[in-house]
């Protein structure tokens, strides 16, 4: 029990920061990356990078929001990618 | 005679001169009437560019209208998805084997608003069978935060969640435990807050969630699955809530690695029942890294995943005399490693197609249940891509250990399984 208490712990004082965190603008690192490095570095996590022909502009917008969601991507990553997919496609 | 002569040249003269001013009164009349000619011509050619430009106007315009006819509105909608199907050979013969079909419908509703469901259609026997994966609403609250409502995959570990479609997973089947029976949770009704944020330049992303949770089987009614925890039964059969979180934490800079710290704690057991106090603890660690290796031409991925799962001590009916109570150390634990090399930066393109991998994974559950596993798989496989989302798989299974009663089902979406050495020939498509 005391196990299970501390794990709870951990993850609350984790999910304060994060949250807290969260208010703050953008950080530097995002700033200083383009879309397309963002698009390669973040879809490989799971899966193939995604060809910018696949989509219209218009379909790449439903798509990264939907990716924004599912891979927990910030605001900027995904409009940097958004905004990539778009030029390139 | 000197007036006579002098008139004759006066005369002359004044011819002369009188020829002269004809002539500049000619060349005058003349430009008069050139100028007045372009002027004319002119003014016509002006008219017949301003009736152009009117033309041209008005041709924008109409351009416009249907232009703007096709503008799409803030509401958008796109269906996407993935099927998957293939054959498979073992000791019991060889068959072609039938897939599924998840459609994957995402609606936006605005900037803010997204609403997604994933269907899968899976052939079972000769009928088809209906899901719903997930079916749930999120709300972009902040540039960091989404809070997201309704059926979902629950954000537990990496492969339930970012690594079963058939277009991503690298085999044609799940790694032990993390089936539709396996002991990982799978996905359940609740609602999570999420998102990816920055300590300082460490990125991490989080998922804090309360769902129903699982359920577990007393064994009244199935005294060989007595003390399993079923995930994704709907309704929830007690008032305790399952909270859970996981937590990515990425140390370098260009994203390359994750580190993953999941965990889930709630009451299992229904209500105004024997075990109804009965509460499960689930916990995983996952790492994923993925290397672009420039001296091998390659892509380097690297997954892996331990789980555990503890459920507090319960009494459970004998299977053959149900007055009788047994119990026993109900704990179970499972993991898998994932490595695949694609050589995608070499010049040929067949071999740039071409993934080779590997998977070993581990499961062990409680050695007093009926349902005891001892279980390990390696999996082989070779996989050509086609393009970035459509795979041809073919894979060889070996499997050892102890498998018990209780049934595993490692693949997503249909093959046979019969707890043997299978060699699977698979193709999969997202869209």
């Amino acid at each position: 029990m005391k196990k299970l208490q501390i794990i709870a712990l951990i993850f609350s004082i984790l999910f304060a920061i994060i949250i807290v965190q969260s208010c703050k603008s953008t950080s530097n690192i995002t700033e200083s990356k383009f879309g397309a490095q963002l698009w390669g570095e973040n879809c490989i996590r799971c899966h193939n990078t995604p060809s910018p022909e696949t989509f219209s502009d218009t379909e790449w917008d439903v798509a990264v929001m939907h990716m924004r969601v599912r891979a927990n991507l910030t605001e900027s990553e995904a409009v940097k990618i958004a905004d990539f997919l778009k030029t390139a496609n | 005679m000197a007036f006579g002569q002098l008139y004759k040249i006066t005369k002359e003269i004044s011819n002369q001169v009188n020829i002269h001013k004809m002539k500049n009164l000619i060349i005058l009349i003349l430009s008069f009437f050139l100028i007045l000619l372009m002027n004319q011509n002119v003014k016509a050619q002006d008219i017949q560019s301003t009736d152009e430009i009117q033309k041209l106007k008005q041709e924008i315009e109409l351009l416009s209208k249907q232009n703007n006819s096709y503008k799409p509105g803030k509401s958008q909608f796109l269906l996407r998805g993935y099927a998957h199907s293939g054959l498979q050979t073992n000791n019991n013969g060889f068959s072609f084997v039938g897939g599924s079909f998840n459609p994957l419908l995402i609606y936006k509703q605005s900037d803010r608003l997204l609403f997604e469901t994933e269907l899968e259609m899976e052939l079972v026997g000769s009928a088809v069978e209906l899901g719903i994966e997930y079916a749930n609403i999120s709300y972009l609250l902040s540039k960091n935060i989404t809070i997201r409502a309704g059926k979902m995959l629950v954000p537990f570990g990496i492969f339930v969640p970012n690594l079963h479609p058939a277009w991503i997973n690298k085999f044609p089947t799940a790694p032990l435990g993390a089936g539709h029976e396996g002991i990982l949770p799978t996905n359940d009704i609740g609602v999570e807050i999420r998102g990816g944020s920055y300590l300082g330049n460490l990125k991490v992303n989080y998922s804090f969630f309360a769902v129903n949770g699982g359920q577990l089987n007393d064994g009244m009614e199935e005294p060989e699955e007595a003390g399993i925890i079923h995930h994704g039964i709907f309704p929830d059969n007690n008032n305790g809530k399952t909270i859970g979180s996981r937590i990515g934490i990425f140390p370098f800079s260009n994203s390359s690695m994750e580190l993953g710290f999941s965990a889930m704690y709630g009451k299992t057991g229904a209500r105004e029942s024997d075990v109804e106090d009965i509460k499960a603890l689930h916990y995983a660690f996952d790492i994923s890294y993925v290397k672009t290796l420039s001296s091998m031409s390659s892509v380097l991925d690297l997954k892996a995943q331990y789980t555990g799962v503890n459920v507090s001590d319960a009494n459970y009916p004998e299977h053959d005399d149900p007055d009788e109570l047994y119990t026993f150390d109900n704990k179970s634990k499972t993991w898998f490693a994932q490595l695949s090399l694609r050589p995608a930066l070499v010049e040929n393109p067949i071999v740039r197609n071409l993934e080779f991998a590997i998977r070993y994974s581990d499961l062990l559950t409680p050695e007093g249940a009926e349902w005891h596993v001892n279980q390990s798989q390696t999996d082989v496989g070779i996989n050509y891509w086609f393009d970035w989302r459509t795979v041809v798989k073919f894979s060889y299974r070996i499997r050892s250990g102890f498998e018990g009663g209780h049934s595993e089902e490692p693949s997503h979406g249909g093959v046979e399984e019969d707890g043997g050495n299978s060699f699977f020939i698979h193709w999969a498509i997202g869209f």
